[in-house]
């Protein structure tokens, strides 16, 4: 074969063979900038006699910086080649330019009793070497495993320096950026993974690399480049359709043991769908809930509890919008459309100096890109619910939508009803609509929106709805292939309202609503191979309006009640750097500053210092004027995390995070109630203050197929809000009086282990934690439990997890999901007394009883259509059952007295095995 | 509100056939569990004063024995001291105070044990009078309702309790009776057909008008009764009591309700100790039950006939119920019955049986007393306030 391209080459060297004229000439001089053999050639021909002969072909990649004067032309070929593969031969005034095999001009020497030449020596010369980027050089799309590609002006040599690869990963079929997927050299021992839209910047050696590219749900593949020089490139990786059903956690195989940060847990959508649910339908809290330190109150109930935090405490975003009521239908479906999100990421420990405003965690869940190639959809049909998705390009390659919208159809059930409740209604949608378009391969915008709604009423005398609404614009920015910036705009609200019209004279309407308007700033600099930091400024305007009662009808003597809205600026300015000090130990370091400003126009009630603040110690109040600061709060909130490799596959982590809380939630009841009432800081309330500190020991097995880690905790609370007994908190002009500010403190330790490849996947976790609030307030009057400290609703000291998946063939797949966990807390009654004609019970200390253990087990079974690529849908039905042993859990236990006598229940919900089923359609 | 929610939830899944409900009996420790427990208020007006002790028992105890007996209690004010005396065990009372509107008054509870409890001083709320007692027929039942205002907008706040009399009868008519070991007819006087049943008011009814532009009470619901309710088989009265209530004792009353007659559900409040007004004067931490308010009380009585009620109200008489035969001489064991179920009083005699050719009665129709006797559930004296038809 070789000798076929070189016979190829020695041909190609007659047919442009031109007959030298002169005799060697004396010294020329040459400055070449990036130049190609073309231009070399060229200009050594008009300035000597030489004739050059080479395949183009084969120098095209070579570019020739060199400065040279006075020197002979097998001189400056000397210093042109120096160190790369090309080589040149001298006959008379013919060169002959090769790559590799250097062309013998002469015979052996002695072959004819000729002496052969010695080649000319060099004279010293300095190369000037420069790399640039090349405007006009298009970004190679990497798509194949076999092909080199040449990353950054290609140069003769390669400089011993680093360079900067940054690039794009995204997936061939729908042009969708791939998040979290690795990108590893192993030679190196150096990775990095994309971010959420795709990108990658990593910083190597120059020369030729292997990089193994693994992502969430795709085919692992490699690619082969060679850097020159700082470049782009764009990878394209293919679905795995054979890992439909398997369970993946993490994107990095690696990450459990070699990311920085602690308590950071992946799931991605498919592992989300296979894990069953009530209604058969995806719901990514429930699957939240079986990672260990998130627990719930109960079933169908809204919001989680992360390590002891309440779930106000709890930073929910969609797509970097904040999601103020994450449920729907009283908690039996999460907000969040399965067919559109990719993927959730949980913060419960390490919270990148990004986020702040919520003392927990933060739960960030990303949607998916529209399909940027052609247009496709999927359908599900449950129940209770139906969903509807649709996505694809609006301008190909550049452009996509995606939609997805979800409704029930309940309402036929609650017709089933008796008479007495026939008017009773309860339904929600919600739509999801998502945009994202590239400018150019520097410039990106997103923009994505979210809109629900629930209603409900109960024979027709209260009705109630609630909604969500949120949208913003992203703006990705690439300043260099060092800098990235990302800047969005956006508007968060959440608002309720109950309106009663039974009785004309009493019929009301109140209202509540939060709007918050977010301006954030976010860039990542890579400093060098060592060094990646981030900065940036988040601002969030609030405006709160607690509280608005009127009228209903024109006869309803309902007197309007306004409490007056609030408003607020929480701004805060971060910088953090993520430092590999060396290949074992690496340092995430950040520090955020946050402010927040409580800002008129606002009356503020002055309460006399030192008494607990009541009516009576009210003094008088402050009026404050528009867009006056009132109030300032603010402080350094501190993210440290440290990981040291103790192995291969072994290592410890330990971090420390601070973090401030400047909106709570004000409830009564163990959960999260549709209207509850969200409440700033201000001067007579503080902000919430919560640390952690953790440590953590991780491990991966069989070649990082199982993943082990063993984390700690312990957390303190700090002016989180409790109420006081018998508290209003609607319409409650002074709910400084009724509110008491609390300390936690929360302790525990989780295991986990989970595999993540093979037909056989999933998790178990176990986590033992523990949960106490006391008030010690002195300025409270009869503080909880006397002031000391009581066990929180949420404090369930074992809970055990297993979620599994068996593949049994890539079209049928079995889950299987266990759950145990100690009975939350409750208040029993401890005696008993008569008063007002009926018996009436006494309470314990608060949360000094616990309802019956809970367990619970859930089965499904997933079967998937054929897998043609070629037909116009595909199908899919999960069925199931879930509460598999039918055990009849204690939702809630209550006492209450029925005909004067006390009687104490035990309700439970999905008391029975529930089956379920769901089919899809995708086209 | 939260009521309601807690209600679709389980209503969506009672139907779905998923949730279930069944009783639950803690295993609690048996804790020391005798606090005092005041009820009553002082009646500023023209009217007595009652006040109850009593104190708070274990879950499994009777409350019926936890009286509070000889303890001296004081209505203390505007410099004068009024003594209640114990009337029947842990009842105490006082004649009409009369006590001056514009004053503030407390109670003073010495036990017998020697501690000593005092109220806070509370201003006298004097209530407006009730305006209107209505009911609505509903498919539920007979719904009561109360209407009341005040032009001066003081009251605000307004508890109510009440108490339902009401005409019933037995299922049977018992027309002999059992003296000295000899069946006799009964007259008229000693007939049990017909009795006057009595109930008050169990649950804790509240009503705030301070979200109102005017302190007005327009149907506040008071009670329900269904229509297969004995209660409506003839005739119904009830009479309302209206109690004009401090801020701070609504409060109260309002956690009373909420902590023992509508709680467990997640989406109810969780709850809370109830902080009354009265206290240990030596140990302020030591947990007394109760809230004694000052004011006067008014109240209004309305009747409810049956022709009044929907003639498809169809009372289901409370107990089963059968009347059997009762022989001298059991014509197949040949024993006396008669002597056996109705002289020994197991049953009442009802009917006589005489033989084919008449003559003296071989015996008689028997049925339990609380299917014959009307008095096994109430009074046959004519309340003084009953008004017929």
């Amino acid at each position: 074969m070789k000798k076929f391209y070189l016979f190829g080459i020695w041909c190609l060297f007659i047919a442009q063979f031109v007959k030298a004229q002169q005799p060697a000439s004396p010294v020329i001089s040459v400055n070449f900038q990036q130049a190609t053999i073309q231009t070399v050639v060229t200009d050594i021909e008009s300035k000597s006699s030489y004739r050059f002969y080479y395949d183009a072909a084969q120098f095209d990649s070579l570019k020739i910086t060199l400065q040279a004067t006075d020197k002979t032309v097998p001189a400056i070929l000397d210093l042109a080649f120096s160190g790369t593969d090309f080589h040149y031969a001298l006959n008379g005034q013919q060169v002959f330019l090769t790559k590799t095999k250097i062309l013998q001009t002469t015979l052996a020497p002695g072959f004819f009793g000729i002496k052969a030449t010695p080649g000319v020596s060099t004279a010293p010369v300095s190369p000037v070497t420069t790399f640039v980027n090349d405007g006009d050089k298009i970004i190679p799309e990497a798509t194949t495993e076999n092909k080199l590609y040449e990353i950054g002006v290609k140069t003769n040599t390669i400089d011993a320096g680093r360079a900067t690869l940054s690039g794009y990963i995204r997936d061939i079929k729908s042009g969708e950026a791939v998040t979290g997927a690795s990108i590893y050299i192993t030679a190196q021992k150096t990775g990095v993974a994309t971010d959420q839209y795709g990108y990658f910047t990593l910083s190597l050696p120059k020369g030729r690399h292997l990089l193994s590219i693994r992502g969430v749900g795709m085919r692992d593949t490699r690619r082969q480049i060679i850097l020159y020089a700082d470049g782009k490139i764009i990878i394209e990786m293919m679905e795995q359709v054979t890992s439909l059903k398997e369970v993946k956690i993490s994107a990095d195989k690696v990450a459990n043991v070699r990311a920085v940060e602690l308590g950071v847990t992946r799931l991605d959508i498919k592992s989300i769908k296979q894990v069953p649910t009530v209604f058969g339908e995806a719901d990514i809290l429930r699957v939240v809930l079986t990672l260990p330190g998130v627990q719930s109150v109960g079933e169908a109930s809204t919001g989680f509890n992360v390590r002891g935090g309440s779930a106000d405490q709890n930073l929910i975003l969609l797509n970097d919008a904040t999601i103020y009521n994450p449920s729907h239908f009283f908690g039996f479906f999460s907000a969040f459309n399965p067919d559109i999100v990719k993927g959730v990421e949980l913060y419960k420990s390490s919270i990148p100096e990004k986020f702040g405003g919520r003392v927990s965690s933060i739960l960030d869940v990303t949607d998916r890109e529209g399909n940027k190639k052609k247009f496709t959809g999927t359908a599900g049909i449950g129940l209770i619910t139906s969903r509807f998705n649709i996505e694809g390009p609006i301008i190909k390659d550049k452009t996509s939508f995606i939609f997805g919208a979800r409704g029930t159809y309940s309402d036929w059930l609650l017709k089933l009803l008796p008479d007495a409740y026939k008017n009773s209604q309860a339904s929600f949608y919600d739509f999801n609509l998502d945009i994202s378009h590239q400018i150019d391969d520097k410039n990106n915008i997103y923009i994505s929106s979210y809109i629900s709604r629930d209603k409900f009423k109960l024979n027709s005398d209260t009705a109630y709805s609630y909604s969500n609404r949120n949208i913003n614009i992203k703006w990705k920015h690439n300043f260099n292939n060092k800098l990235f910036g990302l800047f969005l705009v956006g508007s968060d609200r959440y608002q309720y309202d109950i309106s009663s019209f039974d009785n004309p004279v009493n019929a009301y309407k109140l209202k509540f609503d939060i709007n918050q308007t977010n301006f954030k700033s976010d860039f990542t600099y890579y400093l060098n191979t060592s060094n990646t930091i981030t900065f940036g400024l988040n601002n969030i305007y609030y405006k709160l309006h607690p509280g608005t009662y009127g009228p209903n009808d024109a006869k309803s003597l309902a007197l309007p009640d306004v409490v007056p809205a609030q408003q607020a600026l929480e701004s805060a300015l971060y910088l953090g750097d993520k430092y590999d000090v060396n290949d074992d130990l690496s340092v995430s370091f950040g520090l955020r500053y946050s402010l927040y400003n409580f800002l008129g126009p606002q009356a503020v009630n002055n309460y006399a210092p030192g008494l607990p603040r009541s009516s009576t110690s009210l003094i008088d109040s402050t009026n404050y004027s528009s867009g006056k600061i009132i109030k300032t709060y603010g402080g350094p909130e501190i993210r440290l995390s440290a990981r040291y490799n103790l192995g291969d596959n072994l290592s410890i982590k330990g971090g420390y995070n601070t973090l401030r809380q400047y909106i709570h939630l004000l409830s009564n009841t163990t959960a999260i109630a549709p209207t509850d009432v969200w409440q700033l800081s201000n001067p007579n309330i503080k902000p919430q203050y919560g640390d952690q500190v953790s440590l953590g020991i991780y491990k991966n097995l069989k070649s990082n197929t199982i993943e082990t880690s063993v984390e700690v905790y312990y957390k303190r609370l700090k002016d989180y809000l409790d109420y006081r007994s018998g508290a209003t908190l609607v319409l409650n002009h002074h709910i400084e009086t009724d509110v008491i500010n609390t300390r936690g403190k929360a302790y525990g330790v989780e295991f986990m282990i989970r595999k993540n490849t093979g037909s056989a996947n999933g998790w178990i976790s176990y986590a033992y934690s523990r949960t106490f609030l006391k008030q010690d307030d002195p300025a409270v009057g009869q503080p909880v439990n006397n002031g000391n400290f009581y066990p929180a609703n949420y404090d369930k000291p074992h809970s055990f997890n297993f979620v599994g998946n068996y593949r049994f063939t890539h079209r049928f797949s079995l889950s299987l999901n266990v759950t145990y966990s100690t009975g939350r807390p409750i208040t029993l009654p401890t005696g008993k007394y008569y008063y007002a004609g009926s018996e009436r019970v006494y309470y314990s200390d608060r949360n000094a009883y616990r309802i019956p253990d809970y367990f619970r087990s859930d089965f499904s079974m997933n079967i998937d259509g054929n897998h043609k690529v070629h037909q116009a849908t595909h199908n899919s039905f999960t069925i199931g059952v879930y509460n598999l042993t039918g055990r009849q859990n204690a939702y809630s236990t209550y006492f209450t007295q029925e005909s004067g006598v006390i009687t104490g229940y035990k309700l439970s919900i999905f008391a029975k095995p529930i089956p379920f089923i769901n089919y899809n359609i995708r086209f | 509100m939260r009521k309601n929610i807690k209600y679709i939830v389980y209503l969506v899944l009672l139907i779905a056939g998923i949730a279930c409900k069944k009783p639950y009996s803690p295993t609690l420790a048996a804790t020391a569990n005798n606090y005092l427990v005041v009820e009553g208020f002082i009646n500023s007006g023209n009217d007595s004063t009652l006040i109850k002790l009593s104190h708070t028992v274990n879950l499994g105890d009777t409350v019926s024995t936890a009286a509070e007996r000889s303890a001296a209690l004081t209505v203390e004010g505007n410099g004068k001291t009024y003594q209640l005396n114990e009337i029947k065990a842990g009842v105490y009372a006082a004649a009409p105070l009369n006590l001056d509107a514009s004053q503030k008054y407390h109670l003073r509870i010495k036990l017998s044990n020697g501690k000593e409890y005092l109220s806070d001083d509370s201003e006298v709320k004097l209530t407006p009078p009730v305006d209107t007692i209505t009911y609505d027929i509903k498919s539920s039942g007979l719904q009561i309702n109360v209407s009341a205002h005040d032009p001066a907008a003081n009251t605000r706040y307004y508890r109510w309790d009440y108490d339902e009399t009401w005409l019933f009868h037995a299922k049977y008519i018992s027309n002999y009776r059992v003296v000295n070991g000899d069946i006799l007819p009964r007259t008229s006087d000693d007939q049990v057909f017909i009795c006057f049943g009595n109930h008050s008011s169990s649950t804790v009814t509240l009503a705030s008008t301070v979200k109102l532009a005017s302190d007005v009470v327009n149907n506040a619901p008071i009670t329900n009764i269904i229509p297969t309710s004995e209660k409506v088989s003839l005739r119904y009265s009830i009479l309302i009591k209206q109690y004009a209530l401090t801020a701070e004792a609504f409060a109260f009353w309002e956690n009373l309700r909420k902590n023992t007659e509508q709680l467990g559900s997640i989406f109810d409040a969780l709850p809370s100790e109830i902080k009354g007004n009265i206290h240990n004067t030596t140990d302020a931490k030591e947990p007394v039950v109760g809230f004694i308010s000052v004011g006067t009380m008014t109240s209004k009585r309305i009747f409810v006939d049956k022709d009044d009620l929907p003639k498809s109200w169809l009372v289901e008489y409370p107990y089963d119920c059968q009347q059997d035969s009762t022989y001298f001489v059991n014509p197949l064991s040949r024993a006396n019955d008669v002597a056996a179920f109705i002289i020994s009083g197991i049953y009442l005699p009802t009917y006589a049986i005489t033989g084919p050719k008449g003559g003296p009665a071989i015996g008689y129709g028997r049925a339990n007393p609380f299917c014959a006797d009307c008095t096994s559930r109430g009074v046959k004296r004519r309340p003084d306030f009953w008004r017929d038809k």
